[in-house]
Formats: C-alpha cells, sequence, structure tokens
C-alpha cells in the first residue's frame, strides 16, 4: 500500500512538470507555426473583410498580444480549472473534449485489447514454431504491417471491406440519416469493427515480433531444456515457463502503445470518418486553434503518462522481483 | 373433363390473382424518394447566423430579409418592403407578418433588430461595423442606421438569418430555431446534422423531406459514393475524374479563383513597416504585366491542370451581377511579344530571357506550400510564360515568408466572394501594401479609388453595380488587364461534385470560396424525379 502512495506521489510531480513542459512547447510550436489563424479564419468565411472587421476579429483571436502574456493568461485560467474556449467552435474546449473523448476511449480501447490479443496469441504461435514456414511467413507479415502507414493501410480496408464487399459501413460512428437516440449499442459496435481493426494492425506487429523473440530465448534456456528432459509437453512448458517471463516486453509495448494510439486515431479517424479527438486535434492544428490544440495534447499526455503509470504498477504485480528491488 | 376445367379455371384464377397483387405492390416499388444524403467537405461551426452561420450563402434553418436568386439578384424573403433614405444611412424595412418560428411564436421586427446588434456585437464573420442601431419601431417596422452609406449592406442583410429574440441562448448555435424552409433536428458533431422540411415554410413546404449533411473528407466521401452511401458529395478537380455507376458528376461554376499578383511599384529600397522590401523593377512595366496576361492560355491551363473543373479567369469576380464582361481577353502570344519589343525587350544575349537597359525578365512566383492547386497552376503558366522570354521561378513558401516577400514579388493568390466589397478591398489605394494579402502589389489610382468609392457608397444596386464594373474597366483604365493589369488572372475553380443520378439539385448559383456548405442553400429547390 505504501508503495502504491508514494509511486502515485512521485508519479504525481513528474506528471506536473511533464504537463507544463509540454504546454510550453506546444505553445512555442503553435506560435511559430507558418499558419496565421486569422488569415486562415478570414479565408473560410469566402467574403471580403474590412479592415475595422479584421481589427475586430483580430483582437478577438488575441493575437496582438505578445505571446509570453497570452501564454500566461492561459496557464492562470487553466490553474482555475479553465481549459478556456475554443477560437474556431466557440465553446468551451473541456466540452469538446469530453464529448469527443467517449468516442475515441471506445476507438482505441478496442483496437488496444485487439492488438494486445492478436499480438501475443501470433508471438507465442511464432516463438514456438520459430524459423520454420508458419513462423517466417507471418514474420514477413509483421514486418509489412509495422512499415506501413496506418492512413493508406486504413484506406484499403476501407476500399476492400466497405466498398468493395459492402460487408462493413464507409465510417461514422453510427448509421446515417438516423437520430441518436435510436442507435443501438450493436450498430456502434458495428461501425467500430473496421476503424478498430485498422489501428490494432499497427501496433500488434511489434508486441507480436517482441513476444516471438523473448519466447525463443526463453525456450533456448537450460531451465527449458531441463524440464523437457523431465518429460514436461510443450504447452505445459509454455504454460510454466514461458507465460509469466515473456509478459513483461509484451505489457511494456502494450502500456508504451498509448502513445502511438493516440497518434494512430488521428489517421484512422479521419479516414473513416469517426468522430473523436484525433479528427478534432488536426481542425484545431489546421486552424491554428491554440486553446483548443492546448487543451487536447494536455489531455493526450496526461492520457499516456497514466498508461505508463499503470504499466509500471502492473510490473510489480507481474514480476515480484520489481517489487523487491523498488522496496 | 370437368375436372380439368375446374381446374384450369383454378389455375387462371390464380394467376389473375397473382398478376393483381403485382399490380397492387408496383406503387410501392415507383414511391418518391423525399429524403437525401449529402456529404460536405468541412462541417460548420455553429449554426448561428449571428456568429457566422451561412455567411455569404443562405441559413437553410432560418430566414433572411432579402434573398438571393440563383442569378444572384435580391428578392425579397422576410421583408415586404424597404426604404432607403436619401443621404443613404437610414433604411426602413417592413416585415411580412405571416411568418412564425418553428417553435409556434410569431416572427417580429424585434428579433430583426435583436438578431442585427447580437450579430455586431460578436465580432464574429459578420461585418457590421458600420451599422449604428437596429430598432423594431412595431411588429412589423424595423429602422435600421448607419455610420455611412453602405451598399452591400443588402448583401449582408442576404446571408444574415434572423433568429428568435425569446429563444436565444449561449446553446443557440448547437440548437436552433428559426423559420427558413428547414427545421433543425439533431447534429452529432464531426458526423451529421439532420434537418427536416418545415412544413409550415411561408413560401411552400419543400419537396425533400429529409436531409442528412455529414462530414466526409473528399476521399471518403468519393468511397461512399461508389458504395453508394450518399447521394450527393462534395470532391475535387483531382477525384471528379473517377466514373461511379449510378452517378454523375456536376461541374458548379465558381468564382473561386486563382491567379497571381504583380508589383506595380519600381524597386526603389523602400520597405514597409514590417522591414519586407517593396516593389520590382521588372513586373513595374505595365507592358511585363500585360504580356504575361496575353501570353498565358487560360483554358488549357484548367484543361490540363484542373481536368476540365475549371473556367478561364479574368477577375476576381467572373459572372457576378457586377462583372464588366469586357474584361475578357483572348490568349495572343504575337501581341504579347510586340507590347516587349515595342518597348525595347530584346533578347540580346541568345540565353531565350529578354532583357532592357542590362535587365532581365526574371521574377519569382510564391505560393502557400502544400497548395498543390496554386503550385500547378503557377508551373503550368510559367512554362506558358516562357514563350515570350520572360522567366518565372515558381517557389512554396510558408505564409510568413509571403507576408515578407509580397510587396516585392509575384503571389499566386485566390479570392471570390458571394459580396461585391471584395473589389473594394483589393483595389483602394488606401489598401495599398498593408498585411491583409488584398492589394500587397502597390496598385494605387485615382480613378480607380473615385469609382470605388462611388459603388459603396451607392444608393442602389444598379448605381453600385455600374461603378464596380467601371472600375474593372471604364474605355480607358482600370484593373482589368487590358488596363493596369495589377493581377493576371488566371482560373475559376469549379466546385465538382457527386450527385445521384435522379436528383436535381437546382438550379446553383455561382458559389464562393468554401467547402460544400454553398452546396446546400438552395435546398429547397431540390428534387427526386418521378
Amino acid at each position: 500500500m505504501k508503495r502504491i502512495i508514494r509511486i502515485f506521489f512521485t508519479y504525481g510531480i513528474k506528471i506536473l512538470s511533464l504537463l507544463l513542459a509540454v504546454s510550453i512547447i506546444s505553445f512555442v510550436l503553435i506560435t511559430v507555426s507558418p499558419i496565421d489563424p486569422v488569415q486562415q479564419y478570414i479565408l473560410s468565411l469566402g467574403t471580403a473583410v474590412s479592415p475595422e472587421q479584421r481589427a475586430e476579429i483580430e483582437n478577438y483571436w488575441g493575437v496582438n498580444e505578445p505571446p509570453a502574456e497570452r501564454y500566461f493568461s492561459w496557464l492562470s485560467e487553466l490553474l482555475r480549472g479553465n481549459l478556456g474556449e475554443s477560437a474556431v467552435y466557440r465553446r468551451p474546449v473541456a466540452d469538446i473534449i469530453g464529448e469527443r473523448f467517449v468516442n475515441s476511449l471506445a476507438l482505441m480501447l478496442c483496437a488496444w485489447v485487439l492488438s494486445a490479443i492478436i499480438g501475443f496469441g501470433l508471438g507465442c504461435f511464432m516463438g514456438m514454431h520459430k524459423d520454420r514456414l508458419p513462423d517466417r511467413v507471418l514474420k514477413k507479415i509483421c514486418y509489412i504491417l509495422s512499415s506501413v502507414p496506418t492512413f493508406w493501410l486504413g484506406l484499403v480496408i476501407l476500399l476492400v471491406f466497405a466498398v468493395g464487399l459492402k460487408w462493413f459501413p464507409i465510417g461514422f460512428s453510427s448509421p446515417i440519416g438516423v437520430l441518436g437516440g435510436d442507435v443501438t449499442i450493436w450498430q456502434k459496435l458495428y461501425h467500430l469493427v473496421l476503424p478498430s481493426f485498422t489501428l490494432s494492425l499497427m501496433s500488434f506487429a511489434n508486441i507480436a515480433l517482441h513476444t516471438r523473440q523473448k519466447l525463443a530465448d526463453v525456450l533456448n534456456s537450460e531451465y527449458v531444456l531441463f524440464a523437457k528432459a523431465r518429460g514436461e509437453g510443450k504447452w505445459t512448458i509454455l504454460r510454466r515457463h514461458g507465460l509469466r517471463n515473456i509478459m513483461l516486453p509484451a505489457l511494456t509495448l502494450q502500456f508504451a502503445s498509448f502513445a502511438e494510439l493516440f497518434g494512430g486515431s488521428v489517421m484512422a479517424e479521419n479516414v473513416f470518418s469517426y468522430p473523436g479527438l484525433g479528427s478534432a486535434v488536426s481542425a484545431a492544428g489546421l486552424n491554428s486553434d491554440v486553446p483548443l490544440l492546448l487543451g487536447i495534447t494536455l489531455f493526450s499526455a496526461l492520457f499516456v503518462c497514466v498508461g505508463n503509470m499503470l504499466a509500471n504498477l502492473l510490473y510489480g504485480v507481474i514480476d515480484p522481483q520489481i517489487q523487491e528491488v523498488g522496496e | 373433363m370437368n375436372i380439368t376445367k375446374k381446374l384450369t379455371a383454378l389455375f387462371l384464377s390464380a394467376a389473375i390473382c397473382l398478376s393483381l397483387a403485382a399490380c397492387g405492390g408496383s406503387p410501392g416499388e415507383t414511391e418518391v424518394k423525399d429524403s437525401v444524403v449529402i456529404a460536405i467537405g468541412s462541417e460548420p461551426e455553429t449554426l448561428d447566423p449571428t456568429q457566422g452561420w451561412g455567411h455569404g450563402n443562405a441559413p437553410i434553418v432560418q430566414s433572411t430579409l432579402v434573398r438571393y436568386n440563383s442569378e444572384l439578384i435580391f428578392e425579397n424573403d422576410l421583408a415586404a418592403d424597404y426604404t432607403l433614405s436619401d443621404d443613404g444611412l437610414t433604411w426602413t424595412f417592413t416585415i411580412r407578418d405571416d411568418v412564425i418560428f418553428t417553435d409556434g411564436e410569431k416572427l417580429t421586427a424585434s428579433d430583426v433588430a435583436f438578431t442585427l446588434e447580437t450579430a455586431k456585437a460578436a465580432q464574429g464573420s459578420v461585418d457590421l461595423t458600420y451599422m449604428e442601431s437596429a430598432v423594431a419601431q412595431d411588429d412589423t417596422t424595423v429602422v435600421i442606421t448607419l455610420s455611412k452609406p453602405t451598399s452591400v449592406f443588402l448583401n449582408t442583410l442576404a446571408s444574415v438569418g434572423i433568429v428568435p429574440e425569446h429563444a436565444y441562448n449561449d446553446d443557440y448555435g448547437r440548437n436552433p430555431i428559426g423559420s427558413g424552409p428547414y427545421k433543425f433536428v439533431e447534429w452529432r458533431p464531426q458526423e451529421q446534422i439532420v434537418f427536416t422540411a418545415n412544413e409550415d415554410y411561408y413560401d411552400g413546404a419543400p419537396a425533400i423531406k429529409n436531409v442528412t449533411v455529414v462530414f466526409m473528407s473528399e476521399d471518403a466521401a468519393l468511397a461512399a459514393v461508389q458504395a453508394g452511401q450518399v447521394d450527393v458529395a462534395y470532391s475535387t478537380a483531382t477525384l471528379g475524374t473517377t466514373e461511379v455507376d449510378g452517378y454523375h458528376v456536376e461541374a458548379i461554376t465558381s468564382a473561386d479563383n486563382r491567379g497571381f499578383t504583380l508589383p506595380v511599384l519600381p524597386d526603389e529600397g523602400k520597405t514597409a513597416e514590417s522591414g519586407a522590401p517593396i516593389g520590382n523593377n521588372v513586373t513595374c512595366n505595365i507592358e511585363i504585366r500585360q504580356a504575361i496576361a496575353y501570353a498565358i492560355d487560360r483554358q488549357q491551363i484548367a484543361d490540363v491542370v484542373l481536368n476540365g473543373f475549371g473556367r478561364p479567369a479574368y477577375s476576381e469576380n467572373d459572372g457576378m451581377p457586377w462583372n464588366n464582361p469586357e474584361v475578357m481577353i483572348e490568349t495572343d502570344v504575337e501581341y504579347a511579344k510586340k507590347l516587349l519589343a515595342d518597348a525595347g525587350w530584346v533578347d540580346a544575349d541568345g540565353d531565350g530571357i529578354i532583357e532592357k537597359d542590362g535587365l532581365k525578365a526574371e521574377i519569382n512566383c510564391i505560393y502557400p506550400s502544400g497548395d498543390s492547386v496554386r503550385q500547378a497552376v503557377a508551373m503550368a503558366a510559367a512554362e506558358q510564360v516562357k514563350e515570350i522570354g520572360i522567366r518565372i521561378d515558381v517557389e512554396g513558401v510558408s505564409w510568413d515568408e509571403i507576408m515578407q516577400r509580397m510587396f516585392s514579388e509575384a503571389v499566386m493568390m485566390g479570392w471570390g466572394s458571394a459580396i461585391p466589397n471584395e473589389t473594394y478591398y483589393l483595389y483602394r489605394s488606401e489598401g495599398a501594401l498593408l498585411d491583409d494579402f488584398y492589394n500587397p502589389e502597390g496598385y494605387m489610382n485615382d480613378v480607380t479609388d473615385g469609382y470605388l468609392n462611388a459603388a459603396m457608397e451607392a444608393l442602389t444596386v444598379e448605381g453600385a453595380n455600374e461603378n464596380w464594373r467601371k472600375a474593372q474597366w471604364d474605355g480607358t483604365t482600370g484593373t482589368a488587364m487590358q488596363g493596369e493589369c495589377p493581377w493576371v488572372w488566371i482560373v475559376n475553380l469549379d466546385h465538382v461534385t457527386y450527385v445521384r443520378d435522379g436528383l436535381s439539385i437546382g438550379s446553383q448559383p455561382v458559389h464562393g470560396h468554401g467547402h460544400g456548405l454553398p452546396l446546400i442553400q438552395n435546398l429547397q429547390d431540390w428534387a427526386w424525379e418521378k
């Protein structure tokens, strides 16, 4: 118990300082980005704008204040729990994040679980058949998948399963034209299949390859040789000596993939027109919507930190050695 | 025998029953469809007209005081009548008294006044900086006072939908109530907005009863068309060449134009406030600017670069009622060469580039990097201009860098507005060399200024249009390419749209800039063929 409290405490400080650094870096990046938010906004209007009107819009976006002043006013608002208002949507950033995160969470969770199951299962299978034909074929496939960009893979999957075979919907989180209250959970899951599958393809290859290598090492060890000599079967060896040992790298990768998952969801959501944080962040970036972009960046940084923290806690549960070293 | 007869009778009656049943079934099959699904690229930020919804288009959910017909001529909508005082400062509108909002409340003059005052205070996209006040005198009369005569006020009114004062709150932009042809039903952010027909609409209920607008990128929209899941999809010139069974492509004329600015001032070592150098010694010569204008084969660029989904552009507002048709010029390479030769530009050293007094006719043309259409148009134009001995180097840079270089180099720009005051900002002397991208070439001309000011302050639409046209070309000078030629206009982009066969999307007015929203402004005119 003491250990958990200490971990929370040290992590709390680490996370806070990290968030501060993330916010400063992203703010600087947005400030020096070549996109002029006011010009972008005016272009999207499609009408001519008088200098008086332009001055009012600049005033609204606050671009005339010095950057440092803007940053500190944003930070002081943040400390009071106010994430600010999105300049593009003219709504509180917290509302937008809340609304979009529910969808993204469902997508990422499905993809995450899917990639864990496929990746770990496949890794075990490959490790047990190392250097034989099924292993060689699967290894090639894993190499290909981990080097193909998500959005391209997404487009191919979209074209094959939604346009060609028409098995799955073309995108969105629910059927077109159906009102929110009438959408069933099954329809939502049905719409999740393609995007989450695409997203899971991105990270499972990594997990599978690492698991394969680790399992191969374990199977080459002397204690496995001894186990074999005692007459233990293939599956018994995997269960008794393999799983615990190969779990750690898989777990590390799985929790570290939170960050990749966030990045990948930007692509997957755009390809499948899926309404989530990913598409909101690209809209915010393209329009230089500073409050929204900072809000989402901070939120995703927090999300990734929490993922890593969970991984650290789970290490102790799976491998008592680590726990003891910690104490 | 008897049995055979009976069997035959039975068989025949069964056959008749079957055919009758078939007849009974057929009306169901030919039932007229009354819903559409439309895929567009960009989601509106809000459905609140005071914050910019429907700006430059029609708001659909709300109705406006006046509106455009498909020829962009004004007609009354909510307004029954309006007058303008002789000094051009006081507009008095009488509105119809038979209009109700979809929540059953009556629309009155105080709603109109409330809408305009709210829009002015919002500091958003609705430019009402010149409006002093809007006051309801009684239920059907509203008096609007301006600080200066403004002829584009009617254009602004045509895009500001009237919101109900009694039902207006912070959440209005997400859940609007109005008096327009369609009723808002539901908005799921980044997915869809659902509208249904307003059966009580004062101009008659629209034919299409259910409308779902979904938001997807152009690539995804094309996939949705191929899967048959949407009826109408906004697309691009690059994607529009894909043929899809059961759909046809409509290329809708737009004023979304591309062309480049050419600095008209000489380089005298001056700089703007921001430190950006001013002037260019090559393009400050009118024969250079005009020769470039005449050497460009616009149709070829439209065909090759835009896959035919574009038209030659001759001004910032081709096809609009305030455009002067005389701005059109024919491509004439010989004339371009003659202009240059007459002014003393010759290729003395034989390197293919002409020069005069030791100055080579070489310029840079910059465009915002990442914009592939601008890049392709600029490259194609540069290739064509090579033939008359002028070298244009095309370079993609950031907007920040464009601001540093636009007063001294050519810039590939794009404009296109459904409101004529764009012409004013593009060419007025006062706006020259400002950071707002309108007049980076430094065009200053007293004659043009006279027409522009007269157009802005004109008391009638005809008077304004007359002056807008003269600003372009009055027979001797103007902003046109045969005039002072500060801009070389090249192409107008078509708005490429996939439409399911059998659906009529009405007579689309010329579109302004914008990703798909202009498409739905005449939704009440859409219909499925029977």
